[in-house]
């Protein structure tokens, strides 16, 4: 496909995630300030965490007085699933893949920002450090900005606007599926079908974190089994 | 700023940082190649975007019409213009404006 992808076609690529994120660190700008958080203190949050669910439970975290260190703890092991996407993500790039600005790009990797750059691996476009930088920036943009407006409007900005909202809300499992579907192969059904289910189960009689832990790692040992 | 809020703000992303970017310095994928690690690491993408798609969704699904109707609607989009156009960029939005729109008619 390109010879090589640019800063602007990640740019491009980011679109989805930039409307999906907006709405969403809107919300948390809105909870960071109704939590008795200053506007600075809720854009620090967004600037250095970049996590939308660890950063929800941070501000749960930092309100209910929680210790520092078991407030890091926490989120520390809330994000661990990170971990998983680098490897993934460098295995379906070429092994001669440039890497050496990844101590930036890298920093952007969100599940939506991974998810995105996979699938644009799995339907032929080659990787390129400038698409990544495109494709992190336009999402990190949209987060901060999301949540420096929603922190200085305050409550009820989208009350007026529940279509809007919820048009808004509904862009990211627009996008997972999406991508779920561009990476969809007979190979990879019966690691989708267990991560899915896994991940309801789990949802359901553990928590939302549990379930998506639990649901990655049960998908990807289903890899193991050999066929 | 308060300070613990600054402290845990660093932390988290000093943590955040390391695991999303020291993986791609050290390539450590490279370590898997050809045994068990290989095919872990593998799947771990697919079942990754299937577990964060299953759990952005479950949140939306309910068993009163008027609040599944636009979550149908919307997934029916998505997989209608994944099909027709291939593009994930055009898929999105089109589930995000369709279920806008449902919910604006069910108002």
């Amino acid at each position: 496909m390109d010879a090589h992808p640019r800063f602007r076609d990640g740019l491009v690529a980011s679109l989805p995630i930039v409307m999906g994120y907006f709405p969403i660190a809107f919300s948390f700008g809105i909870a960071a300030t109704q939590a008795g958080l200053t506007p600075v203190e809720a854009f620090a949050l967004s600037l250095f965490i970049y996590a939308g669910a660890s950063q929800f439970l941070a501000l749960a975290l930092i309100t209910s007085g929680a210790p520092v260190l078991v407030a890091v703890f926490t989120l520390v092991a809330m994000n661990l699933r990170h971990v998983l996407y680098g490897p993934a993500l460098m295995r379906a790039a070429s092994p001669e893949a440039g890497t050496h600005l990844a101590w930036a790009w890298a920093f952007g990797l969100t599940d939506e920002v991974f998810g995105q750059a996979l699938g644009a691996l799995a339907r032929g476009r080659r990787f390129s450090q400038s698409y990544m930088f495109g494709l992190g920036l336009g999402a990190y943009a949209s987060w901060l900005s999301g949540t420096a407006v929603g922190a200085v409007a305050g409550a009820g900005a989208l009350e007026g606007w529940p279509a809007t909202s919820a048009a808004l809300g509904f862009m990211l499992p627009a996008l997972f599926l999406a991508l779920l579907l561009s990476i969809l192969s007979r190979r990879h059904l019966p690691v989708i079908a267990v991560a899915g289910a896994v991940t309801v189960l789990a949802t359901l009689t553990i928590s939302p974190t549990g379930g998506i832990l639990l649901g990655m790692l049960a998908g990807a040992l289903t890899g193991l089994v050999r066929r | 700023m308060n300070p613990d809020l600054l402290a845990i703000a660093l932390l988290a992303g000093a943590a955040t940082w390391a695991f999303r970017a020291l993986p791609v310095i050290w390539r450590t994928d490279r370590l898997a190649s050809g045994g068990w690690l290989e095919r872990f690491v593998a799947a771990t993408g697919p079942a990754a975007i299937a577990t964060l798609f299953v759990a952005a969704i479950l949140p939306a699904l309910s068993p009163e019409l008027g609040q599944l109707l636009p979550v149908i609607t919307g997934t029916v989009a998505v997989l209608a213009l994944f099909v027709a156009t291939r593009s994930v960029v055009t898929a999105t939005l089109a589930g995000a404006v369709v279920h806008g729109v449902t919910v604006w008619l069910l108002l």
